[in-house]
C-alpha cells in the first residue's frame, strides 16, 4: 500500500521535524530537512542529519528545494507558530495544491494554519494528553492499538482504491464480506464525491460503491496481499473477458 | 531486683501482645492522627461537647440548673480526664523506652538500672505535659471546682480547647506565631507609650491636682482606652497639659493601630497560598484513587479536560503562578510548587490515596526525578511520564514508570501514517482520538451473563450497528481457528474471530460503533438477560 516513493520536505531541525524526518525515512519515502536557524541546523547535523540551511523567507530559495515542482508533501514543523504560518502561506502561494502538513503549540493558531492553507494540522499536545488518557482509563484498547494498528508489523489500516471495473464496483458494503473471505475489516468508505467524511460500515444508509471511493481496511499484512492479488488478478482478466 | 524483672517481663508481654498493639493505634486513630478517617467525627464531637458545657456553666451564672446539669458537668470533666491520659498515653510507648534502656545496659553489659528508665520515662511523659496544649486540657478540667472565683477564669480554657479541634483556628495561631518578633516590637511600643500616657496623665489629672484619675492604675486604664481609639469618656482630661497628653496619645494610638492591622494582614498575605493549598489537601482527603498531575502545561491542560469530562478528580501542580492561576480559573484543584519535593507529593497524597500520577513537565530532569520520588512513596501507584526525549524512556522506565510516552513519536508516527494514506489517516484518526461519534470501545463480558459461553455469531452485532474488531482473551486461550492474533502484555488479541468462536467470561468485545450503540450493548449485557433486538 505504500508503494510510491514520495518526495517530502520537512521544514524545521526542531526534534519534531528531524522525529518526523526519521519516521519517514524509515518508510521508505524520499526526506529532506531544512531551517533557516543557523544553530538548528549545526545542531542537527552534528545529530547526523542532513540538514540545508535556506532562507525561508525567500520563494526563490524555496523553490529551488523544490516547493512547486517535484515536492508531493511539505511539513512545516518549526518552533515559532506564526513562522510556521507564514511558511505554509508562502508555500501556497508557490504551490496552491501542495498539501502542507503543519503543528500548532496553541489551540489558537490550528484555526489560523488551517486560515492559512494548511491541509492538516497536528496538534501535538492534544494528541499526547489524548494517549495518556487513554493508558490510564482505557489501557486494553491502547495498548492493542499501539501493538497492532501503530506498531512496525501486525496489523495495518490501508486504503482500497475502488476502480472502473474491479469487482468491488458497484456492490454494497454488507455484500463483501471480507472479513470471512479475506480476514480483512471494513470500517468504512470515503466517498470523495462527498468530502472526506468516513461513510461507517454499519451506516444504515447502504452504500453502493463506485469509482473514486476509497475503502478503509483493517487487517494483517499478508491478507491484504492476497486481497491486491485477487483485486489485481481481476482486472487484468477484464479486458480479455 | 524482682520488681525490675517483673517489669521487663511485662514491657516483653506488651510488646509482644498484638491486641494491646492494636487498641494504642486505634486509640492514636481517635485522638491523634490527622489523617484517620474518624478523626474529624471525633473532633466535632468534643467541639459540641466543650460548646455545650460552657453554655450551662454561663446560664447557670443567673439561673438554677437542676441536678441533671451537675450530672452532666461530670461526665464532661470525666471525658476530658480520659481525653487527656489517652492522649498521655499514645503520646509515646513507655514499654518501648524500658525495653530501650534494657537492651541498652545488655549491650554494654551494665546491670539494668530500672530508676534509669523512668526517668526517661518521666522526661518524656513532661514533655507531653508542658506542651502548650496539654496545659490548656488541663485547665479546661479546672472548672469543676466552682468554689473559687477566680477559677471561672478557667472557664475560658475550655473555650481555648476547641483549638485542638478546628483546624481554621490552628493556621490563625501559626500566622500569629510567624509574626511574633513583630508583634512582640509592637507590644514593646505600646508597654512605652502606656507607661508615658498614663504616668504623664497621672501627673496632671490627679484627684489632688483637680482631675478625674483616682489612681494610677485608672491612669493605665485611661491611657490604653484613649491609644485603642475606643475612648469611653468615663474619664475626661480637665487641664490643658491633660488635654496635650490626649492629643499626642491619640496620634501615637493611631499608629499603633495601623501597625497592628498592618502586621496581620501582610501574615494572613502570606499564608493565604498555604491556607489555600490546605484546603486542597484537605479536599482530596476525602476522595480515593484520584489523579496527580505534575505539569499544567499544554498535554496537562488536555489531559484535565478529558477528566473533568468523565468527572474524575485530579490535583494539579505546577511551579508557575500564572499557570496555577489558569488551572484555578478553571476550576481545578491546583498547588502551585514544585513537584520534586517530596513533602509536596506527601500533603497531596501520594502513597496514601492518590492512584495515578502524571509527569507531564517540559523538563525530562524534573520528570524523572518526579516518578523516581512518586515510586518511592507508592510501590502500586501508576505512573504515566512524559518523555521529551528519546533518551528518556528508559529511563523514565528504569526509574519505575508504567508508561512513557513520547509526544515528537506521536507525531512522527501520525505524520507516516499521513503521508502514506491520507484518506485512511483521517478516517481513523477521528475514531482513534475519540473526536468523532463512531467509537473503539471495550466491552467486558461478565462471567455468567448471558453471553457467557455463547458464539461470537449469537451477538447481534450486525443489527446493533457495531463492528467487530477483535476480542482479548486470557493468554493461554487456544486461538486455533483464529487466523491471526497479538499476545499483549496479559491477554491476548484475536483479530477478526470468526462467528463460532466462544466468548467466556471477562473476555472484552473491541468493537467499532456509535457511542449509542456501544452504550446499548453495555446495558444489555448488565440487564443479565437476553431480549431479541428489532432491527
Amino acid at each position: 500500500m505504500r508503494k510510491t516513493r514520495k518526495n517530502i520536505v520537512v521544514v524545521g531541525a526542531t526534534p519534531v521535524g528531524l522525529e518526523v524526518a526519521r519516521q519517514l525515512a524509515q518508510r521508505g519515502q524520499d526526506v529532506s530537512v531544512v531551517d533557516d536557524s543557523k544553530a538548528d541546523v549545526s545542531k542537527a547535523v552534528s545529530q547526523g542529519f542532513a540538514v540545508k540551511q535556506i532562507n525561508l523567507q525567500d520563494d526563490d530559495e524555496l523553490r529551488r528545494v523544490g516547493i512547486g515542482s517535484e515536492v508531493d508533501v511539505l511539513f512545516a514543523l518549526l518552533n515559532d507558530d506564526a513562522s510556521n504560518v507564514f511558511l505554509v502561506i508562502s508555500a501556497k502561494a508557490i504551490a496552491p495544491h501542495l498539501p502542507v502538513v503543519s503543528i500548532s503549540g496553541s489551540r489558537d493558531t490550528i484555526e489560523r494554519l488551517y486560515a492559512a492553507g494548511a491541509t492538516k494540522v497536528i496538534d501535538p499536545y492534544r494528541i499526547s494528553g489524548y494517549k495518556i488518557y487513554e493508558l490510564m482509563h482505557r489501557s486494553v484498547i491502547a495498548e492493542t492499538m499501539e501493538r497492532t494498528v501503530f506498531g512496525k508489523v501486525d496489523l495495518d489500516i490501508a486504503e482500497v482504491h475502488v476502480e472502473e471495473g474491479s469487482f468491488l464496483h458497484g456492490k454494497y458494503l454488507d455484500e463483501l464480506s471480507l472479513d470471512e473471505h479475506y480476514n480483512l475489516i471494513v470500517l468504512g468508505v470515503v466517498d470523495r464525491h462527498f468530502g472526506d467524511h468516513l461513510i461507517f460500515a454499519t451506516d444504515p444508509r447502504r452504500h453502493r460503491m463506485d469509482s473514486g471511493d476509497v475503502l478503509v481496511v483493517i487487517g494483517p499484512e499478508e491478507a491484504f496481499a492476497r486481497f491486491h492479488r485477487d483485486l489485481g488478478e481481476e482486472e487484468r482478466d477484464e479486458p480479455s473477458a | 531486683m524482682a520488681v525490675s524483672d517483673f517489669i521487663i517481663r511485662l514491657a516483653y508481654g506488651l510488646e509482644e501482645s498484638g491486641r494491646y498493639q492494636r487498641i494504642k493505634a486505634a486509640a492514636y486513630d481517635l485522638l491523634e492522627n490527622p489523617h484517620a478517617r474518624i478523626r474529624p467525627y471525633f473532633d466535632i464531637f468534643m467541639m459540641l461537647l466543650v460548646l455545650s458545657s460552657v453554655f450551662f456553666l454561663l446560664y447557670s451564672v443567673k439561673h438554677h440548673l437542676g441536678v441533671w446539669s451537675d450530672y452532666y458537668e461530670d461526665v464532661v470533666v470525666t471525658l476530658f480526664i480520659l481525653e487527656y491520659l489517652g492522649r498521655m498515653w499514645v503520646y509515646d510507648d513507655v514499654h518501648r523506652i524500658i525495653l530501650d534502656e534494657y537492651e541498652k545496659s545488655d549491650l554494654i553489659n551494665e546491670p539494668f538500672r530500672l530508676s534509669r528508665a523512668l526517668w526517661t520515662i518521666m522526661r518524656s511523659k513532661w514533655n507531653y505535659v508542658s506542651s502548650p496544649m496539654a496545659i490548656i486540657d488541663l485547665l479546661a478540667i479546672l472548672p469543676s471546682y466552682r468554689p473559687l472565683r477566680i477559677l471561672r477564669l478557667f472557664l475560658l480554657f475550655r473555650l481555648f480547647k476547641l483549638f485542638r479541634y478546628a483546624h481554621s483556628i490552628q493556621q490563625f495561631s501559626s500566622v500569629l506565631r510567624e509574626k511574633r518578633l513583630e508583634l512582640f516590637t509592637l507590644f514593646s511600643f505600646l508597654m512605652f507609650v502606656l507607661l508615658v500616657g498614663s504616668s504623664a496623665i497621672y501627673l496632671f489629672e490627679a484627684r489632688e491636682t483637680g482631675g478625674d484619675i483616682e489612681g494610677f492604675f485608672e491612669g493605665i486604664y485611661w491611657a490604653l482606652v484613649t491609644l485603642s481609639t475606643v475612648g469611653y469618656g468615663d474619664i475626661t482630661p480637665h487641664t490643658v497639659e491633660g488635654r496635650l497628653v490626649t492629643m499626642i496619645l491619640i496620634i501615637s494610638g493611631l499608629g499603633v493601630i495601623s501597625f497592628f492591622t498592618s502586621i496581620i494582614v501582610s501574615a494572613f498575605q502570606e499564608k493565604m497560598g498555604e491556607v489555600r493549598d490546605r484546603r486542597v489537601s484537605l479536599m482530596l482527603e476525602k476522595k480515593k484513587g484520584y489523579t496527580v498531575i505534575c505539569g499544567f502545561g499544554r498535554v496537562g491542560q488536555v489531559v484535565a479536560e478529558y477528566l473533568t469530562r468523565d468527572k474524575l478528580p485530579f490535583v494539579v501542580i505546577d511551579s508557575d503562578e500564572d499557570t496555577v492561576d489558569l488551572a484555578r480559573r478553571l476550576g481545578y484543584l491546583a498547588v502551585q510548587g514544585k513537584a520534586e519535593r517530596i513533602g509536596l507529593l506527601q500533603t497531596l497524597g501520594v502513597g496514601r490515596s492518590a492512584g495515578k500520577i502524571l509527569c507531564l513537565t517540559g523538563d525530562d530532569v524534573v520528570n524523572v526525578f518526579v516518578t523516581l520520588s512518586a515510586r518511592q512513596l507508592d510501590e502500586n501507584i501508576e505512573i504515566i511520564s512524559r518523555a521529551n526525549h528519546h533518551q528518556t524512556v528508559n529511563k523514565l522506565l528504569h526509574a519505575g514508570a508504567n508508561h512513557a510516552l513520547e509526544p515528537f513519536k506521536i507525531v512522527g508516527l501520525i505524520a507516516g501514517e499521513y503521508v502514506g494514506q491520507p484518506v485512511a489517516f483521517e478516517a481513523i484518526h477521528g475514531i482513534v482520538m475519540g473526536e468523532d461519534d463512531i467509537r473503539l470501545e471495550a466491552i467486558r463480558v461478565p462471567p455468567g451473563s448471558w453471553l457467557d459461553g455463547r458464539t461470537i455469531g449469537d451477538v447481534p452485532l450486525k443489527e446493533m450497528r457495531l463492528i467487530l474488531f477483535g476480542v482479548i482473551t486470557a493468554l493461554d486461550r487456544s486461538s486455533d481457528q483464529v487466523r491471526s492474533h497479538f499476545d499483549l502484555e496479559e491477554q491476548r488479541f484475536q483479530f477478526n474471530p470468526g462467528a463460532d468462536f466462544v466468548l467466556l467470561g471477562e473476555d472484552m468485545l473491541l468493537v467499532f460503533g456509535h457511542q449509542y450503540s456501544v452504550m446499548r450493548l453495555r446495558q444489555k449485557l448488565k440487564a443479565g438477560r437476553w431480549r431479541k433486538v428489532n432491527a
